[in-house]
C-alpha cells in the first residue's frame, strides 16, 4: 500500500521536476485512458462481465458535454452532470436488457457492442447537430475556481496535468471504496461463479447492473475531458478499436487491479511516441506487443509484479 | 417496388453468403476447437489479394483462387502453431491474439498494396435478367460456390467418420483422443481449412468489389453476427444466419434509411438473441 502511495505522490510531484511539454502530453493522454481503463476493469476486471460499451459513454458524454456548453452557455463542470446522468441512463436501459436476458461472456460483448454500434450510427447520421463524420471543434475551455485570481480557463500542459490526474485519482478513490465495500465482495463473487453467487442470496441483477452503471457514469467524465483537452469530437470516439484498445490497457497492465489499467494505458499511449517508427510498422509492432503479453504475461504487467513480490515475501 | 425490394433480396442473399463463409470458419474453430479466432477476416484479406494481384499479373482468375486459398491457409497454419493453439478455451485471450493479428496484417498488408482501394478487372461480365432484374453472372457464380462450399462442409462433418471425430473432440478432446482421435492433427486441419476457406471467400470477394486493406475488420464483424445469429456450432445456421442477416440489411435499406444499413441487422440480432440465446439453429 506505501508502494502505491508513493507512486501517487511521485505522480504528483512529476511536473516540479519534468517541464517537457512532450512528456507531460503523455502523461494526460495516460490519466484520461486510465479513467476508461479503471472503470472498465470495474466491469469486465473485478465483474467479470466483457463490455463492449465503453466507447459509446465515452463519444456520447464527449458529445454531450461539449452541445451544453455550446448552446446553453454552461460552464464545463455543470455540463458533465447531465452528460454522467445520460450515460448513467444508457447503461440502465442496455445494462438491464442484458442482464435481465442473462446474458453472459460471449452474447453480452456482442450485445453491448451492437448497441454501441447503433448510437454510433445514430451519432455519424445525426448531422444537424453532431456534424455528421466531420466532427466538431471544441473551442472551449473547462474552468475552475483558484483563490486569489477567480474563476480561470485551464490552460497549458501543467493545469491540464493536474486536472486529469486529480480526475483519475478521484476515480481511482471511488472505484476502490466501491470495491472495498460490500459491493466489492459481490462482484467478486459473481466474477468467480455466477450461479453460487445466486445460490448464496446475491441478487446477481442488482450487482451486476450496479457494477456497470458505476464504470459507465465515470467513464463518461473521460469523454468529456477528452474532447476538451483534444479540442476535437468525432465518431471516431464511438468505433470498435476504442473497445480493444481500452481491453487492451487493461490485460496488458493487469486485470483485477486498480494500478493495471493505469499503467497500461501508460505503455500503450506512451509507446507509438517514443519509438519513431513508420505507421504501418509502429501497428505491426503494437500488435506483436499485445500478443505477446497475452501468451507470456496473461497477468498483466501489474499482476505479474504482485506475483513476483509475494513470492519474495514468502 | 417489389422489383426493388426482390431485387434487395437478392443482393442481400449474395453479399449474404459472403458473411456466411466467414461465419462458417468462426463457427467450426470456436465449436470444435474452442479457439475464437476473431481475425478470419484478415485472411479473408490476403485470399483476396493475392488473387488480385495473380490475377492481375495475367493468371486466369479460376487459377489464381488455388494459391489464394493456400496462402491463407498457411497464414492460419502458421498463426495456429504461433499463437492460436495457446488460446484454446479462453475467450478473450482469443479476442486478443486476434486484434494484435488483425493490427499486424492489416499493416502489413498497407505497407505491400497502400491503403488506396483497388479493382480487379471484371472476371465475367454481362448479367442474367429473371423477369426484370438483372443478376450480374458473376454474382449468381460466387453464391453457388459459397452454397456449395458450406453444404459440402456439412455432409462432411454429418456423414463421415472426421466429422464424428470432429464432434468427439469438441465435446470431450480427452476421450476422443483416448477413442484413437490424433487431436492435434484435427485442431491444425480445422484451422487449416477455415482459413483457407476466409482466403476462397476473399478471392471471391476480389471478383466483386474493390479491396482495402482494412476490408477484414468489416466482414468479420458480419460474419460474427451471422454465426451467432444462426447459433454458434451449427454449420448450416452459419449460412442462413449470413444470409438472412445480408436480406435483412438489403431491404431495411429499401423503407429505412440506408445510413443506419448497420444497425438493421443489428437489432434483429440483438432481438433474437434476448428470445433465443443459442442463436436461430443453434441446439440446447
Amino acid at each position: 500500500m506505501t508502494g502505491q502511495a508513493l507512486l501517487w505522490g511521485l505522480l504528483y510531484a512529476l511536473p516540479l521536476v519534468v517541464r517537457s511539454d512532450f512528456l507531460l502530453t503523455i502523461f494526460i493522454f495516460t490519466f484520461i485512458y486510465g479513467i476508461l481503463g479503471v472503470t472498465f476493469d470495474l466491469i469486465f476486471g473485478f465483474t467479470g462481465q466483457l463490455s463492449m460499451f465503453h466507447p459509446a459513454v465515452f463519444g456520447v458524454s464527449a458529445y454531450m458535454t461539449h452541445l451544453l456548453a455550446v448552446r446553453f452557455a454552461l460552464p464545463f463542470w455543470v455540463a458533465t452532470l447531465p452528460s454522467a446522468a445520460a450515460a448513467i441512463v444508457l447503461a440502465l436501459i442496455v445494462g438491464s436488457i442484458c442482464f435481465k436476458f442473462r446474458l453472459k461472456t460471449f452474447y453480452f460483448a456482442v450485445v453491448t457492442l451492437a448497441f454501441a454500434e447503433m448510437i454510433r450510427l445514430v451519432v455519424m447520421n445525426w448531422n444537424s447537430v453532431t456534424n455528421g463524420t466531420l466532427g466538431l471543434v471544441v473551442s472551449g475551455k473547462p474552468t475552475i475556481y483558484w483563490p486569489g485570481s477567480g474563476v480561470v480557463p485551464i490552460k497549458g500542459p501543467i493545469a491540464w496535468y493536474y486536472l486529469t490526474l486529480v480526475c483519475l485519482t478521484l476515480t481511482v478513490l471511488i472505484c476502490s471504496r466501491c470495491l472495498g465495500s460490500w459491493m466489492g465482495r459481490c462482484f467478486g463473487a459473481i466474477r468467480l461463479n455466477e450461479d453460487l453467487a445466486r445460490t448464496l442470496g446475491i441478487n446477481v441483477f442488482r450487482y451486476k447492473l450496479l457494477s456497470f452503471l458505476i464504470g459507465c457514469a465515470l467513464a463518461s467524465f473521460a469523454g468529456a475531458l477528452y474532447g476538451y483537452y483534444t479540442g476535437y469530437i468525432d465518431p471516431g470516439y464511438f468505433s470498435i478499436n476504442q473497445s480493444m484498445e481500452v481491453l487492451a490497457m487493461v490485460l496488458l497492465g493487469g486485470q483485477g487491479t486498480l494500478l493495471g489499467p493505469i499503467v497500461g494505458s501508460f505503455v500503450l499511449t506512451g509507446l507509438p511516441h517514443a519509438i519513431d517508427l513508420r505507421a504501418e510498422v509502429r501497428a505491426m509492432l503494437y500488435g506483436a506487443i499485445l500478443i505477446f503479453t497475452i501468451l507470456v504475461m496473461p497477468r498483466g504487467i501489474v499482476g505479474t509484479l504482485f506475483a513476483l513480490r509475494s513470492k519474495r515475501d514468502a | 417496388m417489389t422489383q426493388l425490394v426482390l431485387g434487395q433480396v437478392l443482393n442481400g442473399a449474395i453479399i449474404g453468403a459472403m458473411y456466411g463463409i466467414i461465419a462458417l470458419g468462426i463457427t467450426l474453430t470456436f465449436g470444435i476447437t474452442g479457439i475464437v479466432n476473431f481475425a478470419l477476416g484478415e485472411f479473408m484479406m490476403i485470399g483476396a489479394y493475392v488473387t488480385y494481384t495473380l490475377a492481375e499479373r495475367g493468371m486466369p482468375y479460376p487459377v489464381a483462387v488455388v494459391p489464394a486459398c493456400l496462402i491463407a491457409a498457411a497464414a492460419g497454419y502458421l498463426s495456429n502453431k504461433a499463437f492460436f493453439q495457446f488460446t484454446r478455451n479462453n475467450l478473450v485471450n482469443g479476442l486478443l491474439v486476434s486484434i494484435g493479428l488483425i493490427s499486424i496484417f492489416e499493416s502489413a498488408s498497407m505497407l505491400l498494396w497502400t491503403a488506396t482501394p483497388v479493382e480487379m478487372h471484371f472476371v465475367l461480365p454481362g448479367a442474367l435478367r429473371v423477369g426484370d432484374i438483372g443478376l450480374p453472372k458473376m454474382k449468381l457464380v460466387v453464391f453457388a460456390v459459397i452454397v456449395v462450399v458450406i453444404v459440402a462442409t456439412y455432409l462432411a462433418l454429418a456423414r463421415t467418420w472426421l466429422g464424428r471425430a470432429a464432434f468427439a473432440y469438441a465435446q470431450n478432446p480427452e476421450a476422443a483422443m483416448l477413442m484413437g482421435v490424433h487431436t492435434p492433427r484435427l485442431e491444425t486441419a480445422v484451422m487449416l481449412y477455415s482459413t483457407g476457406l476466409a482466403g476462397l471467400g476473399g478471392a471471391l470477394y476480389a471478383s466483386l468489389y474493390s479491396l482495402e486493406p482494412a476490408m477484414g475488420g468489416v466482414y468479420v464483424l458480419k460474419g460474427m453476427e451471422a454465426a451467432i445469429l444462426g447459433g454458434i456450432g451449427s454449420l448450416m445456421g452459419s449460412l442462413w444466419g449470413g444470409v438472412i442477416l445480408g436480406v435483412i440489411e438489403g431491404v431495411g435499406s429499401v423503407f429505412l434509411p440506408t445510413a443506419f444499413r448497420d444497425a438493421y441487422g443489428l437489432a434483429v440480432l440483438v432481438a433474437i438473441l434476448l428470445l433465443r440465446p443459442s442463436g436461430l439453429f443453434g441446439d440446447e
